[in-house]
């Protein structure tokens, strides 16, 4: 299989006092330590730990929304560490799709809208959007709720659309940052399950943290983190920790 | 495209509340420019048609030497050939009608006072053809040109207020001839008048052509005023009297009424200073509260923006998302004002307000609004500019939001 994640003994350190003429070695906070990590094409992941284990960052650095410390990380094969930013616009708009915590949708936009936008920003023409945003809010189950505003939809319903939205551009990699955090058990259940369906049935990569022990039961591989740091990579029925 | 113009369009109104304080600024701003800027108008026009048709005319034919005379000696500088300028002038398309007139200077007594007049002698038959403002009596009747008839007179009520004079009376005018002699003639008040601006009426003094060739002992007129249908055909006729004044034995110059109105001028270069003045404050009150409702508008959205930029939206259409925004805010905001404005203006105009009389004036002003497509215009872009670029600061900070932390941001 294709390798589509290589994060090679990433760190990555934070500055306590914003100002950078101010900072002395010890006035950093270190978020990640030394992570390796390596992710083939189709998995389904998740990454799991206590709040302030490394998670976000670690997703974060994945998803080329922020740059390590030190090490590197490849995507698709492509070195983000020597990428210039509208290089890492383009690979984020390209390869990887986002679902976020607060399911994060453009409230002036209806469901339809919402799913549509990373097809607008990549120029496609518009009737393969419309194509591809029923196809893509078919998957979730909600095309009857497509021309509904986010703050008509319920929690699971909105981010069933986060989903449609990080899937409808086929990314190579759908990075999930605690998407069941803002759900009851039933709707997490629900989305991590419809995920998962997804996972199998278009063969996309999914990367996604929580901190519920109970979807854990749901994945194949769990990478756990604690103070920055990979603790344990396990396959089910295997162990690479 | 569209499709980001609607998000654009509809954030505008995510904020309803918001917006309309936004738009009510931005409008009332627009309103203002329009109702000063609509009476200034009105002002310009007034003082325009009022200076023309009170004499001046919308065009006038001097000789060459005309600027270069000797302010005594008026008619040494005189047009010979009048009779015939202002024959072919006549046939001329737009001309209501031509005015020969000798503009002239002296003294006027009755016997026990002597006085400054600044006298015009005129054709009344002429003056009438020109269609002008009809002369304002305070008492009498106009000049008539009966041949053999007695010398008549119109004087400023300044001026027979000073020679306490009335109709009926008798002046004596004392003026220098064209071969430097002091000639004078009598004349018998016929009618006293009131200009409007104190400062003529105490030295106006008209007299007929022919009393006034006596009395300067020449033939010649100063000039030719002429009377045109409408005051912007001026050009036109100008162009197309021009060539005719060519060829003839004097040379001859033809002079729009706006060179020759230097009071409109000033009025007007003062005012429009005064308006350009009222913009700036206008576009700076907009650009100030406009930054800050945006930089609010920008803070209140990070997490929205830093999810637009995660999912790869190019930072260029962050910027170009909030100058969109922005000015559709100014479309918007000066569309409500163009309406407002107007609808202000027709309010003030069937109001009848009055204004107290201009300093020299002697009559109350009336205050009305012209409606002005080029003011509407030129006020809606004013807006639009600022609020566009009130949004640069927010756009840009926008754009270069860290992912990371917009995000996070709560």
């Amino acid at each position: 299989m294709d390798e589509i994640v290589n994060v090679e003994a990433v760190s990555r350190s934070f500055p306590l006092d914003t100002n950078p003429a101010h900072h002395p070695a010890h006035s950093f906070v270190s978020a990640l330590s030394h992570a390796t990590l390596r992710v083939t094409a189709g998995e389904f992941l998740a990454i799991s730990g206590p709040s302030g284990s490394g998670k976000t960052t670690l997703l974060n650095l994945i998803g080329c929304i922020d740059q390590p410390t030190t090490g590197r990380i490849l995507v698709d094969g492509v070195d983000t560490s020597t990428l210039k930013p509208s290089s890492m616009s383009s690979l984020r708009r390209e390869k990887i799709g986002f679902v976020f915590q607060t399911f994060n949708l453009i409230p002036v936009f209806t469901a339809a809208e919402n799913v549509e936008y990373p097809l607008l920003i990549q120029d496609v023409s518009s009737s393969e959007r419309r194509q591809r945003v029923a196809d893509a809010l078919d998957s979730v189950g909600l095309s009857a709720r497509a021309n509904q505003r986010p703050d008509l939809l319920s929690g699971g319903e909105r981010q069933r659309v986060a989903v449609a939205r990080a899937i409808v551009h086929r990314p190579a990699l759908v990075l999930a940052d605690e998407p069941t955090a803002n759900l009851d058990t039933h709707n997490a259940t629900q989305l991590i399950d419809l995920m998962h369906g997804l996972n199998r049935r278009l063969g996309l990569t999914f990367i996604f943290s929580t901190h519920d022990a109970r979807l854990l039961d749901h994945t194949e591989r769990i990478v756990r983190l604690c103070d920055g740091e990979v603790i344990s990579d396990l396959l089910k029925g295997d162990s690479r920790g | 495209m569209a499709k980001f113009l609607l998000l654009a369009f509809r954030n505008v109104f995510r904020n309803r509340r918001r917006t309309m304080m936004t738009l009510f600024m931005v409008g009332g701003g627009v309103a203002g420019l329009l109702l000063v800027g609509g009476f200034f108008s009105f002002m310009f026009w007034g003082l325009r048609e009022h200076t023309i048709n009170s004499g001046l005319g919308h065009l006038q034919i001097f000789t060459a030497d005309h600027f270069n005379r000797d302010e005594v000696r008026v008619l040494d500088t005189g047009i010979d050939s009048w009779r015939q300028v202002a024959a072919s002038v006549k046939t001329g398309g737009h001309v209501r009608g031509v005015a020969p007139r000798i503009e002239f200077y002296g003294m006027v007594s009755n016997g026990d006072k002597s006085s400054v007049f600044m006298g015009t002698a005129v054709d009344p038959a002429a003056e009438a053809s020109l269609g002008f403002f009809p002369t304002r009596f305070e008492s009498g009747r106009d000049l008539n040109n009966k041949p053999g008839g007695e010398v008549e007179a119109l004087i400023g009520n300044g001026l027979a207020k000073s020679m306490n004079v009335k109709v009926g009376d008798g002046l004596t005018l004392l003026a220098m001839t064209s071969d430097g002699a002091l000639n004078g003639v009598d004349v018998q008040i016929v009618g006293i008048v009131n200009n409007g601006i104190a400062e003529i009426d105490a030295r106006y003094l008209r007299i007929t052509l022919a009393s006034a060739q006596r009395l300067l002992q020449s033939d010649r007129v100063t000039n030719l005023v002429v009377g045109l249908d409408k005051t912007e055909n001026t050009d036109l006729v100008a162009a197309e009297l021009a060539p005719r004044l060519h060829g003839l034995p004097q040379q001859l110059v033809l002079k729009k009424w706006i060179d020759l109105a230097t009071y409109y001028k000033q009025v007007r270069s003062l005012f429009s200073t005064i308006f350009v003045f009222l913009g700036v404050i206008v576009f700076f009150m907009v650009l100030m509260s406009s930054v800050n409702t945006l930089l609010m508008t920008m803070f209140e959205r990070t997490r929205e923006i830093g999810t637009m930029l995660a999912m790869g939206t190019p930072r260029a259409w962050i910027v170009a998302l909030f100058m969109f925004e922005a000015t559709i805010i100014g479309v918007l905001g000066a569309i409500v004002g163009v309406v407002a404005g107007n609808l202000l203006g027709v309010l003030v105009n069937h109001s009848g307000l009055h204004l107290p009389p201009p300093p020299g004036f002697t009559e109350p002003m009336n205050f009305r609004v012209l409606h002005v497509p080029s003011l509407m215009i030129g006020a809606s872009l004013l807006v639009i500019a600022s609020l566009a670029l009130a949004s640069i600061l927010p756009a840009i900070r926008a754009s270069r939001l860290q992912i990371a932390e917009a995000l996070s941001h709560v």
